[in-house]
């Protein structure tokens, strides 16, 4: 703990602490306000003469890349199985539903129903190696499995469906319904004395802004919907089960917990999380291309993962943001005091990140989000409730009832303490 | 049949570049049980050494081979000290992370400073065949490809049984907490090794792009370290002997079984990656390994 008292201090259940709860709440939703109207397109900061792009598109680009990445925190972050295969899920989801929507005319989110069964059973299928295959064995494993994705889809009996090396090129319109008055809001938001003028020109919105605008919004709400759901599974039984497997396999074993089932399921969440990445990623773009499913794309996952923070929900979206922006950012940096031109125009964004994955390594091994919880936490401070033991006050005890009622406060009690330990 | 020769030829050449990248995983893991992952990557940017010291510098080219490879070790042994030894080497997570991270790094910088338009390596060794039978030939290539593994396995074998830091080497890969106590500075040790790795990982990766029909480029390891890992599973990943079997072997596999069971030819990876989840799966120590005992 800080040596300096917290200044805020809530307490969980109180008024205080509700109100705490939706300040958050309350911030996100004006960040993404300000994400999808202010930055459409247009939204760039100069500095140095370089133009730095914050468009709608690339934060929807970084969401497929946070699904992805809050996959890997399920299998390698809270189940401790180092994978790098997680682009392979991540390009079987964008293929699939390239595939479904190009040729199947399905929609984009009724695609979903066969990318996370597809990949779920496929991540089934590789999890049963890493059964006997342990640390280092198993990153070599799933980094060939990575490799191997672009050859698959360049094989000459998948060519109708994915388009081989020219790439899946696919519809990706969203239009937003009729009734959703995009317009309005923009142009309230543009009447606002002193920030209006960041929110458009007061003239509403073209269609293709409206568009991705709206894909914006759908694409938030599918992740945040994701991110709901590892939460509360990780915060639940197999949770607790997974992360006893990662922090001591034979402890686990002894106290009852399958090996074996644990680790195939969180690979199968975690491929199936991939997916959806994918998805996202190729209904942001508009194409699936071989090229962007490499090995490469499972490192970068890696590094956004590490530089967040390993085992945290929090550090899958810093992971996203790092691993979607830096490179874009850094190609877009021309010219900087100081610094030749020559080593701005090359590949200077996987420079930065193999450099800051070994800083971070280094000096922050929580990742971004230790160093954000340490800072928050002089600031302020949340004291979990306890919750009380439940012997009924009729006092009859130790009947089926009460004891279950036993078990399940314990098991509250161990949740809000990893609650502050493991999630943000 | 001339075919079949001709692909054996092939194989061999291909296998024994393999080969040598799968030694030099080979000493890095016989000392601290780690895989490096930028292990290709260290190669790659020794070959562009190699090349600027050979076009640039007017250095025969030999010579500049053999400057590159000590560059490389200087450099390995430098990263070594500065980014590996402050990390718990029980502890893999870490040190996994750091060489994905000297991977991303190495192949951003060789990127930026050669660019990625591939570039002619000056050929190593002769043209021309050394053999020709009907219309299956054995080329000079092929020939200075197995003499070269030859040499380096010759080579490291008098340098671990017949030298100081050879036993020194062989003592901290068998027992690290020993070696330390009967007074070996392990440290400088484990430095050593991969030093020695980067010098052979080097060479592999010039001998593999002077070949006729190659190029170098920043990318070239990337698919060819997954080659070199699956060489090194399948001789077992502490055994030195094993990488040139398991080299030379996923080099005949590629170049026979590929096209005789008529796969396309983008299936050869997958081959590769095959043989590897095979091996981990059914014998995790390999042809010629020790297979590990785990005590609970």
């Amino acid at each position: 703990m800080a040596t300096s008292s917290p200044k805020f201090v809530f307490i969980q259940g109180t008024g205080g602490y509700r109100a705490y709860k939706f300040l958050g709440f309350a911030v996100l939703a004006l960040l993404i306000l300000i994400v999808a109207f202010a930055y459409n397109d247009t939204g760039s900061i100069t500095l140095f003469d370089n133009d730095y792009k914050l468009s709608v598109t690339r934060v929807t680009k970084s969401i497929s890349f946070m699904v992805a990445i809050l996959g890997l925190q399920v299998v390698a972050g809270f189940t401790g199985q180092l994978s790098l295969g997680q682009g392979f899920f991540f390009g079987t989801g964008a293929y699939i539903s390239a595939w479904l929507v190009a040729d199947q005319n399905w929609a984009w989110f009724t695609s979903l129903l066969v990318v996370v069964p597809v990949c779920f059973l496929f991540g089934l299928l590789f999890g049963i190696p890493a059964l006997r295959i342990k640390g280092l064995y198993l990153a070599l494993v799933t980094l060939g499995l990575a490799a191997i994705f672009p050859s698959l889809i360049k094989l000459d009996v998948l060519l109708p469906y994915t388009g081989g090396a020219a790439g899946k090129q696919v519809d990706s319109d969203f239009i937003p319904p009729s009734w959703l008055p995009l317009d309005a809001i923009v142009d309230a938001l543009h009447k606002i004395p002193l920030v209006g003028q960041y929110f458009g020109e007061g003239e509403g919105l073209s269609s293709k802004e409206e568009q991705r605008v709206w894909t914006f919004f759908l694409m938030t709400i599918l992740a945040i919907i994701c991110f709901k759901m590892v939460s509360n599974l990780i915060k639940s039984r197999p949770g607790r089960a997974i992360r006893a497997v990662r922090d001591n396999e034979t402890s686990a074993a002894v106290n009852g917990m399958s090996l074996a089932f644990n680790k195939v399921m969180s690979f199968g969440v975690a491929s199936a999380l991939g997916g959806v990445g994918g998805m996202i990623y190729v209904a942001e773009l508009g194409i699936a291309s071989e090229g962007d499913f490499t090995q490469l794309i499972s490192i970068l996952f890696v590094v956004g993962m590490v530089v967040g923070g390993v085992g945290t929900l929090s550090g899958a979206v810093v992971g996203g943001l790092v691993i979607a922006f830096i490179p874009d950012w850094a190609s877009s940096t021309q010219n900087l005091p100081l610094v030749p031109e020559r080593w701005l125009q090359g590949p200077t964004g996987g420079l930065i990140l193999g450099l800051g994955l070994i800083v971070v390594t280094f000096v922050l091994p929580g990742g971004v989000i230790s160093g954000v919880r340490k800072i928050r936490d002089r600031i302020i401070q949340v004291i979990p409730q306890t919750p009380e033991l439940g012997i009924p006050a009729g006092g009859v005890a130790l009947q089926a009832g009460s004891t279950e009622g036993i078990e399940a406060s314990t098991d509250g009690d161990a949740m809000s303490a990893s609650t502050t330990a493991d999630d943000g | 049949m001339e075919l079949f020769l001709n692909r054996i030829s092939d194989g061999l050449s291909n296998g024994a570049t393999y080969a040598l990248i799968a030694m030099a995983l080979v000493m890095i893991f016989k000392a601290t049980t780690l895989i490096n992952f930028a292990q290709g990557e260290f190669a790659m940017f020794g070959g562009f050494i190699a090349l600027v010291l050979a076009t640039e510098q007017g250095i025969p080219m030999w010579g500049a081979v053999f400057g590159s490879m000590v560059i490389t070790a200087v450099c390995a042994a430098g990263i070594e000290r500065t980014l590996i030894r402050p990390f718990d080497p029980s502890d893999h997570l870490p040190l996994v992370i750091i060489t994905l991270g000297l991977f991303l790094g190495i192949n951003a910088l060789a990127g930026i400073i050669w660019r990625f338009d591939p570039r002619a390596f000056p050929e190593l060794f002769p043209s021309g065949n050394a053999l020709t039978y009907g219309t299956a030939t054995l080329s000079w290539y092929t020939v200075g490809t197995l003499v070269t593994i030859a040499v380096v396995s010759g080579g490291l074998t008098l340098l671990l049984n017949k030298t100081k830091i050879g036993l020194a080497f062989r003592a901290v890969s068998s027992n690290l907490e020993s070696s330390e106590l009967v007074g070996i500075k392990v440290g400088p040790t484990l430095q050593f090794g991969w030093a020695i790795a980067a010098a052979v990982g080097t060479l592999g990766v010039c001998v593999f792009v002077a070949s006729p029909f190659r190029q170098l480029e920043p990318n070239v390891m990337v698919t060819g370290l997954i080659f070199a890992v699956s060489a090194a599973a399948l001789g077992g990943l502490d055994s030195l002997g094993g990488a040139i079997v398991g080299g030379l072997a996923i080099g005949l596999v590629q170049s026979i079984a590929v096209p005789y069971l008529g796969v396309p030819s983008e299936l050869s990876l997958l081959a590769a990656v095959a043989v590897l989840m095979l091996v981990l799966l059914f014998k995790p120590s390999g042809l010629f390994g020790t297979p590990q005992v785990e005590r609970v």
